[in-house]
């Protein structure tokens, strides 16, 4: 791996395997994304660019993989996911709800709010990993925030004392 | 009617109208939006993931596995060597023949190294 390659390993490990881990809903499956991401910009020339374009080229690299992943499992059968989801203990709900909302999602959607939520990338960045306008993905975020307000109501209202709680024990 | 869009982008640390956020943040559906997008930023984050720790649970025990095999392989091979060690004849001294055999032919040396 060239010493560019290297860098951008250190530095966006963690956030694309973030970002990785809620697009496709499993961990493993994230980390071996993530070690794909690697391999390919390892066997290329890194562009001479800012950081933030790095990481947004990081992040498009990552999301090509994503929906390619995405198109392998349509093509596998339904089963696996059925068993998993019926020996789900009680405590795994918050989490699968989440995991269902997002799956719920476009595929834009869902990527531009991760990219944002999760890896912690700007608008301009979010723009030019989606294909997008900075604009375009300000009324996205909202829109899919709305969105996923409404379907993890429950959810939400739960946890709402507690992350209360948090913040204003961090004051 | 009250634009929100100004709460996400304020989230967001991105450039927003501090007037639009002030007439957002004056709305109490505006205030219930803020907190309720904290909330679901919190549920969205993978550290809440149980299925993080299957994973390290399923390496811990292959970890512990090789280790165990390992450890049995070094203890074979320095246990073989030491009860070799006492059972047998130190390898400096070269082992007693136990038989003599003498061939019926005579040698003779001949020139360039040949054996007839």
């Amino acid at each position: 791996m060239s010493a560019d390659a290297e860098a951008l390993f250190a530095d966006h490990y963690q956030p694309l395997v973030r970002y990785l881990c809620r697009a496709v809903g499993q961990t493993d499956d994230a980390r071996d994304l993530a070690q794909d991401v690697f391999l390919r910009i390892s066997r290329t020339v890194v562009p001479e660019a800012s950081r933030a374009e790095l990481r947004a080229w990081l992040f498009r690299i990552a999301r090509n993989l994503v929906i390619d992943y995405h198109r392998s499992r349509q093509r596998t059968p339904p089963s696996i996911a059925a068993t998993a989801e019926a020996e789900r203990p009680p405590s795994q709900d918050v989490v699968a709800a989440v995991n269902e909302a997002l799956a719920a999602l476009g595929d834009v959607d869902r990527d531009v709010f991760l990219m944002r939520e999760v890896a912690g990338l700007g608008y301009d960045e979010i723009a030019k990993a989606c294909d997008l306008t900075p604009d375009a993905v300000r009324s996205r975020i909202h829109r899919t925030r709305l969105r996923l307000r409404a379907d993890l109501a429950a959810p939400i209202a739960t946890h709402r004392t507690s992350t209360m709680r948090q913040s204003g024990r961090r004051q | 009617m009250v634009n929100h869009e100004v709460i996400s982008a304020f989230l967001d640390n991105e450039t927003f109208d501090p007037q639009a956020l002030s007439d957002a943040l004056a709305d109490p559906e505006g205030r219930a939006l803020l907190i309720d997008l904290l909330t679901l930023r919190r549920l969205a984050q993978p550290d809440e993931m149980d299925s993080a720790q299957p994973s390290g649970r399923a390496r811990a025990p292959r970890m512990r596995r090789l280790a165990a095999i390992a450890a049995a392989l070094t203890l074979a091979v320095v246990g073989g060597y030491q009860l070799g060690e006492r059972a047998g004849v130190p390898a400096t001294d070269p082992p007693a023949p136990t038989r003599v055999v003498t061939s019926a032919t005579t040698w003779q040396e001949v020139a360039q190294g040949g054996v007839r």
